[in-house]
């Protein structure tokens, strides 16, 4: 019982760092019908990045993130001016696929050819500290990752529900035509979101880069990951997939605790599946969106 | 073309030529299985790898547990193993085919993965993480790469065949329909699930028998090499770079792409910029050539000769069954 | 449809006869008889999934070069390499051993980075009648092809790396000895089967078996692992372990407070900068693993390879990555053979290498039927935030110590 315990404190505080990374992946779908396959590339370079302004300018992860978030936010729009925009509307969503799944490649060759393939881990100070509260170990490490999630996931909230480009976004999400009536201009949005989403990855990428020894080729592990939570969750569901990724976060502690770690990996993907026998548009998806 | 592939060994009987030609063939057939589905139908699925590896490592496990085999006979299974992948696909597809585009996409990527898990994990069948060898086969040296060259050209020949069969077939019109509108065509009355399922299938079968006799040729089977999402991305590319739903493109893209990558890891590959090259192309074909090389030449011939030729309809080459479905 | 057949196959045509001519020019050259170069053509991996490992060879390589033409050549001739890329995947490896022997005619191959490679390039050169000396292909598959042309070029075969952890343990005092073990391993054919194999030999001498499991190579997150083995309570935690979860493992182990009285990692702990600098200098003590080389070894060559390696390369001999040691071995080798029989043909060199001890950076070296190596690893310590060889006793510098001291 202690076991499961430990397992699902410590699922809880994977599974919110999961959220943090879904939650880019999500409203890239919302505002764009882009399936971001780059969004682990992006996460991965992220975690580079504050490796690096860590080892050589000695910046704390979370103050670092100060500067790469806003470098992130810019890319993001980049990509999306540069790589999405130009493909036609009617099949952008198949193609925007196979194109993100090329940026994901050339960031990966760009960063295996700049930090090699080794594996780097930041090392900050409190890196192995823990807490141990009524016998249950928390690390501490952890424990700033999932409270930084959080914060963001409520700064994004706060962003989508009390600004106008919020709104706006909001807007395209729902109904991408009936706001061009409006007189939102959708590209801008989408360009915004895009953004947004790829400014999530920052964050996410400081946890990572803390908790996880990583190198170029760690994107596979995490997008598969991401894609299975956005679709458990429904396609363009933000709530949708952060529940689906606390959900996960603890059957993959539990079930590697109690069963095997080698089969935890499975389950994931078994849930996933028997989840689209009973509910194609996921849990929380809506049959008309989602592209269902 | 198939008798200038036929030719090829003989023309060039350099075993390092032949060694390309074997990959090229193995790709050609790997994109024109995908074209069925990815491009006559428009189901993009990235998890077809799936079934090259258990094709792979059905070979594997039949050979090995017969470790006196040493001639031809992986060959004579393979029709075997492609049929019992094609009919363990119909569950499968019919799992993935509830949900479409992007979705069927991840959920098809999520196959993958499973089947790569399985192969990792089912130790006592798979050999796990350290995998299967196969018995060394004691072909000749001399035209040792031609059975592998031969077997994969016949399956070449037999892919191309169906997909010729299946443009001009009620199935090719219905897939052809789906990926135009599904519910419309639906609507029309079409059998639109059975034919979908015909062609994931179909694709799948093809797809395991080129896993088999790559197995046989590399001549060991580890999960990540047999199952590598890279290897559907590079099939995919291939159909995207040689035009989409046409019935040489996907061979066309093979010819181009595979002896050039092989060709240039060979020469340059040092100087490691391999997968920011191969990102490029990619997105270079993605953006600039979205319909491939064939439809846009196509395009080009037929504007020169401008409306001379009433034969051809402007849309037949791209997609013959648009028309049909209208009129 | 025809005239899409017409342009695939003139497209088809244009790119063979590109590549022959290519080929021919490239392939030909002048060809004068007594100065022409040795060449010996070696796929490594420079990109892709090995690409570091890979590139580690080829210092090693690289410098065997540059020393042995230093020193003249062989038979009189310049030793030129020729090393080529395959992006850590098995079809590229065959594909650049095919081209090297039977496009580019080299007189010799040496063998690519990891087994997962090494195991199809070896039946390409065996097809040849090439002789395949190859620095990393240590995993039972390369042995169980029972190719006659193979010989791996480090002192015993990758899994019995845990042996010498064994055979010291068997050593020690009963009383001291681990009552319980705990064997968590990756999944992964240089890791999980050294794992199984000491779980056996152990279980064999009386230490009770409380904890197995296997990871996948993925796996970041060990504490659900270790919060499992913690519950067992074992004295001994014997991991087959490559790398990153070498550290990933330790990391955890530390933050849970998991502290046995002997822990051995079959990987990563031998890495002499890497260790400490993942997990902390100072939680490294009392952590043993294996190790093939290290740089202070008294054996042939040994001297002059880290000191060519430091001139060339600068860092501290610490840096030096066993890897690079292996790739020079591989090359030795050759060189000794070409000394005893005059000569560098395939054949002989097959033939001579089945018989007797063969002195490299590696030790010295003998092989059975299928080129599994017959001796046996080192087993490694952290002393003092060092690592040092501590059995056998013959190339110990220094005494194991143990209990492990407790994490801090």
């Amino acid at each position: 019982m202690h076991l499961v315990v430990q397992a699902v404190i410590l699922g809880l505080l994977t599974g919110g760092v999961y959220a943090l990374m879904a939650s880019g992946l999500t409203l890239a779908f919302g505002v764009m019908r882009v399936i971001n396959v780059a969004q682990g590339a992006l996460i991965i370079l992220s975690a580079y990045l504050t490796y690096t302004l860590f080892v050589h300018a000695g910046l704390d992860p979370f103050v670092a993130l100060l500067v790469i978030t806003p470098g992130m936010f810019v890319l993001g729009m980049l990509l999306q001016f540069v790589f999405i925009r130009p493909l036609r509307s009617e099949d952008r969503e198949e193609l925007s696929l196979l194109v993100t799944w090329a940026i994901a490649l050339g960031i990966e060759g760009v960063l295996s050819v700049v930090f090699k393939t080794t594996y780097r881990s930041v090392n900050t100070g409190y890196t192995n500290a823990t807490w141990d509260v009524g016998g249950y170990t928390i690390t501490q490490v952890r424990f700033y990752g999932f409270l930084l999630s959080v914060a963001i996931l409520g700064l994004l909230f706060l962003a989508l529900t009390r600004t106008r480009i919020g709104r706006a976004i909001r807007a395209v999400v729902q109904n991408p035509v009936s706001a061009r009536l409006l007189g939102i201009e959708t590209e801008r949005v989408a360009a915004v979101g895009f953004g947004l989403s790829a400014a999530t990855a920052s964050a996410a990428g400081a946890v990572y880069a803390m908790v996880y020894p990583f190198n170029p080729n760690s994107h596979y592990d995490l997008i598969s990951l991401l894609l299975t939570i956005i679709v458990l969750g429904g396609l363009g569901s933000l709530g949708g997939a952060i529940l689906a990724a606390l959900f996960m976060g603890v059957a993959e502690a539990v079930l590697a605790a109690t069963i095997s770690p080698t089969w935890a990996k499975l389950t994931f993907f078994v849930a996933l599946l028997t989840l689209l026998l009973i509910r194609p548009q996921g849990l929380f998806g809506v049959k008309a969106r989602g592209a269902i | 073309m198939i008798g200038v592939l036929a030719a090829f060994p003989f023309l060039f009987s350099a075993h390092w030529l032949v060694n390309i030609g074997v990959f090229t063939l193995m790709y050609a057939v790997l994109a024109t299985a995908w074209n069925l589905i990815g491009g006559y139908a428009g189901y993009i699925s990235l998890g077809h790898v799936a079934f090259f590896g258990g094709g792979a490592y059905a070979i594997a496990v039949t050979t090995t547990h017969h470790y006196a085999a040493h001639g031809y006979e992986p060959f004579y299974v393979l029709p075997l193993v492609g049929a019992a992948v094609a009919l363990g696909s119909l569950p499968l597809g019919w799992l993935a085919f509830r949900t479409r585009t992007a979705t069927f996409a991840i959920v098809t990527l999520t196959l993958l993965f499973v089947f790569q898990q399985l192969a990792f994990n089912l130790r006592s069948l798979t050999g796990g993480s350290s995998g299967l060898l196969l018995p060394l086969p004691l072909f000749p040296v001399a035209t040792y790469e031609r059975p592998f060259y031969y077997a994969l050209l016949g399956l070449l020949t037999c892919g191309l065949a169906i997909s010729w069969w299946v443009r001009g077939s009620k199935l090719g019109l219905t897939l052809f329909a789906v990926r135009d509108d599904e519910d419309r065509a639906r609507g029309l009355g079409m059998r639109v699930t059975y034919a979908k399922l015909a062609a994931f299938a179909l694709s799948a079968g093809f797809f395991a028998m080129a896993g088999g006799v790559w197995a046989f040729y590399i001549g060991s089977v580890y999960p990540q090499f047999a199952i590598d999402p890279l290897v559907t991305i590079g099939a995919v590319l291939m159909v995207y770079l040689g035009g989409k739903a046409t019935l040489w493109g996907p061979v066309l893209g093979a010819v181009l792409l595979v002896p050039a990558q092989q060709y240039l890891a060979y020469r340059l590959g040092a100087s490691q910029l391999y997968l920011v090259g191969y990102a490029a192309v990619f997105l270079v074909v993605m953006l600039l050539l979205p319909r491939g090389i064939l439809p846009s030449l196509a395009e080009k011939i037929r504007r020169r000769r401008g409306r001379a030729d009433p034969g051809r309809p402007p849309a037949q080459v791209e997609r013959p069954a648009k028309e049909l479905v209208r009129s | 449809m025809k005239k899409q057949a017409l342009i695939v196959a003139a497209l088809f045509a244009a790119t063979a006869s590109v590549v022959a001519v290519l080929a021919t020019s490239a392939g030909g050259g002048t060809r004068s008889a007594s100065a022409k170069p040795i060449t010996i053509g070696i796929s490594l991996s420079l990109s892709g999934d090995f690409s570091d490992p890979g590139k580690a060879a080829r210092r090693g390589y690289d410098l065997w070069q540059q020393v042995v033409n230093a020193h003249g050549g062989i038979l009189g001739r310049t030793v030129k390499l020729k090393i080529v890329d395959d992006a850590s995947s098995p079809n590229q490896a065959v594909s650049n051993y095919t081209t090297l022997i039977t496009r580019d005619h080299v007189d010799l191959v040496f063998g690519p980075f990891s087994t997962l490679l090494t195991a199809p390039s070896a039946r390409v050169a065996y097809r040849y009648g090439y002789a395949f000396v190859e620095p990393a292909g240590g995993g039972p598959a390369v042995f169980q092809q029972k190719l006659p042309n193979v010989f791996f070029a480090q002192p015993a075969p990758v899994i019995n790396c845990g042996d010498p952890f064994v055979h010291f343990l068997a050593s020690i005092p009963t009383s001291k000895r681990p009552t319980s073990g705990a064997y968590p391993a990756l999944d992964d054919p240089f890791a999980s089967p050294i794992a199984a194999r000491m779980q056996g030999q152990l279980s064999h001498k009386g230490v009770k078996s409380v904890f197995k499991t296997i990871y996948p190579p993925e796996t970041t997150d060990f504490s659900p692992i270790v919060a499992k083995m913690a519950s067992k309570h074992p004295q001994l935690v014997a991991a087959g372990t490559q790398s990153d979860d070498a550290y990933g493992l330790v990391r955890a182990m530390i933050q849970l407070k998991l502290n046995p009285k002997f822990v051995f990692l079959s990987n990563g702990a031998s890495s002499a900068l890497e260790f400490p600098d993942k997990v902390g200098r100072s939680q490294t003590d009392g952590i043993f693993s294996c190790g093939d080389w290290f740089p202070q070894a008294k054996n042939q060559g040994n001297n002059q390879f880290v000191a060519a390696y430091l001139k060339k390369y600068h860092g501290s001999a610490l840096a030096i990555d066993s890897g690079s040691a292996e790739a020079y071995a591989v090359g030795q080798i050759i060189q000794a053979v070409a000394k005893k029989t005059h000569s560098i043909n395939n054949k002989t060199v097959i033939k001579t290498l089945h018989k007797g001890k063969w002195p490299t950076v590696e030790g010295n070296l003998s092989w059975n039927k299928y080129g599994a190596p017959k001796g046996s690893d080192i087993l490694v310590e952290w002393i003092h935030g060092k690592l040092l060889p501590v059995w056998p006793k013959s190339l110990a510098l220094h005494k194991p110590t143990y209990p492990k001291p407790r994490w801090h």
